[in-house]
């Protein structure tokens, strides 16, 4: 297939009228034909040159993005800017891109990047004379991909191993928040190890009130093993009880179920909110 | 436990855990409702409460939680060691794990941690903090319906 041709005729109609790219594209690229050669969301791309000077390597200028899936490294793209030491590559997944850099000189240059394949996109490569390219790496949305949900930013490393650690640390710091939401006191505080020393604290405080309530309990336990007139809860205790509505009650089959233990009066109890976690 | 009480609302994990830990206290109290005010005596019998209301809770969860799993097995092979022991001497050995104060920072709070979780030893990191999140939920839930029957108890 050939590449995509831009005429000079699509120049010279953005030159002159000063349109929107996106309104010109569908006059100024589509008759060259370049369209219907690209893959994918970056088919519907135009590619603007304001300058003029373009002009001058304008036999080269011109190269879709590769996808990956396609495997068009040599069949679609035609690697020509490497010798161009002021074109940029603009990676346009979106036509507002074009429209900003309208003014700009700019060239759609595709390279494949070889290290990752979740990049249906283009890799600015690097040139010595141009620093300032624009290296926009926000992931397309390749259909079979591994680590689709993961997003590199600018400046951030793109390997796998580095996108899976990233993958990870976010799933670490999201059950993070989850726990502080859960343990009380802790939405404050900032900082890893403070929050997991909160944690720890928590989990500390709850076991020593389990060890105090058992406690509590084997003293009332026994007691109402030696005594059994006080098995017996009067039911206008429970009326008064100060408990949660949004406690559970215990329903008819639990009643039914320790019928045998005589005395399912305090089966009714509820047993709500009345927490207190200061013991 | 029957699965009959087997409710779907959001308390469904408070009222069956309530429901097993009193089934325990109650059988824990009806074959020897004569007892001693020994200080050892006492203390084991918190200690049997405590460890009742451990396995209720274990057993509420059941075995889809790592942390529930790792506490059943933990106390099944501590009742089997227990009365293996019985029959030998009484005296158990106690093993008590000193945790070591290092130096501020993330791995000591890390191992902390998964020395408090049940079976959090072997996880990774993800996996420990969510089992850490449910576990606390759970234990909160276990203090809560401890205290309310205590202090229903003890009017």
């Amino acid at each position: 297939m050939d590449p995509p041709l831009i005429n000079e005729s699509s120049f010279s109609a953005a030159n002159l009228s000063a349109y929107s790219l996106a309104e010109i594209w569908p006059f100024g690229a589509e008759p060259g034909g370049g369209l219907g050669l690209r893959m994918g969301n970056l088919g519907q791309t135009p590619v603007g040159f304001g300058d003029s000077s373009a002009n001058r390597d304008g036999s080269a200028e011109e190269s879709t993005v590769t996808e990956q899936s396609g495997g068009g490294d040599g069949k679609k793209r035609k690697e020509v800017s490497s010798e161009d030491e002021s074109s940029k590559m603009v990676s346009t997944s979106s036509a507002n891109d074009l429209i900003e850099s309208n003014g700009k000189r700019m060239k759609l240059s595709g390279s494949r990047d070889e290290n990752e394949g979740s990049r249906a996109e283009v890799e600015a490569s690097s040139k010595p004379g141009n620093k300032s390219t624009e290296e926009s790496t926000k992931p397309s949305e390749p259909p079979k991909q591994d680590y689709i949900h993961v997003r590199a930013r600018r400046g951030q490393a793109t390997d796998s191993h580095s996108l899976a650690e990233r993958a990870r640390r976010e799933k670490i710091s999201e059950r993070m928040k989850i726990l502080q939401d859960l343990v009380p006191g802790c939405n404050k505080v900032i900082g890893k190890a403070l929050v997991l020393d909160e944690i720890i604290n928590y989990i500390q405080s709850l076991q020593h009130q389990v060890e105090f309530l058992s406690m509590k309990l084997e003293a009332v336990n026994s007691r109402m093993g030696m005594n059994p007139a006080i098995e017996g809860f009067p039911p206008k205790d429970l009326g008064v009880q100060p408990f949660d509505a949004s406690g559970m009650v215990f329903g008819s089959q639990a009643e039914k179920e320790y019928a045998q233990s005589s005395h399912p009066e305090w089966l009714h109890m509820q047993v709500g909110g009345t927490f207190d976690r200061a013991i | 436990m029957t699965p009959k009480g087997v409710s779907l609302n959001p308390n469904s994990r408070k009222t069956k855990f309530a429901r097993r830990f009193l089934c325990a206290l109650s059988q824990m109290r009806n074959p020897r409702p004569v007892s001693s005010s020994n200080d050892e005596e006492v203390r084991k019998r918190s200690h049997k409460i405590k460890i009742a209301a451990y396995l209720s809770m274990a057993r509420t969860v059941g075995s889809r939680r790592a942390w529930s799993r790792a506490l059943l097995f933990k106390l099944r092979t501590r009742a089997r060691r227990h009365n293996m022991m019985i029959g030998r001497r009484s005296l158990c050995l106690k093993k008590k794990r000193v945790i070591k104060n290092d130096p501020q920072g993330e791995l000591s709070q890390t191992n902390k941690l998964r020395h408090l979780v049940p079976g959090g030893k072997t996880m990774d990191m993800c996996s420990l903090l969510e089992e850490t999140a449910h576990f606390v939920t759970c234990l909160a839930t276990q203090v809560k319906v401890m205290q309310t029957i205590a202090d229903h108890f003890d009017k």
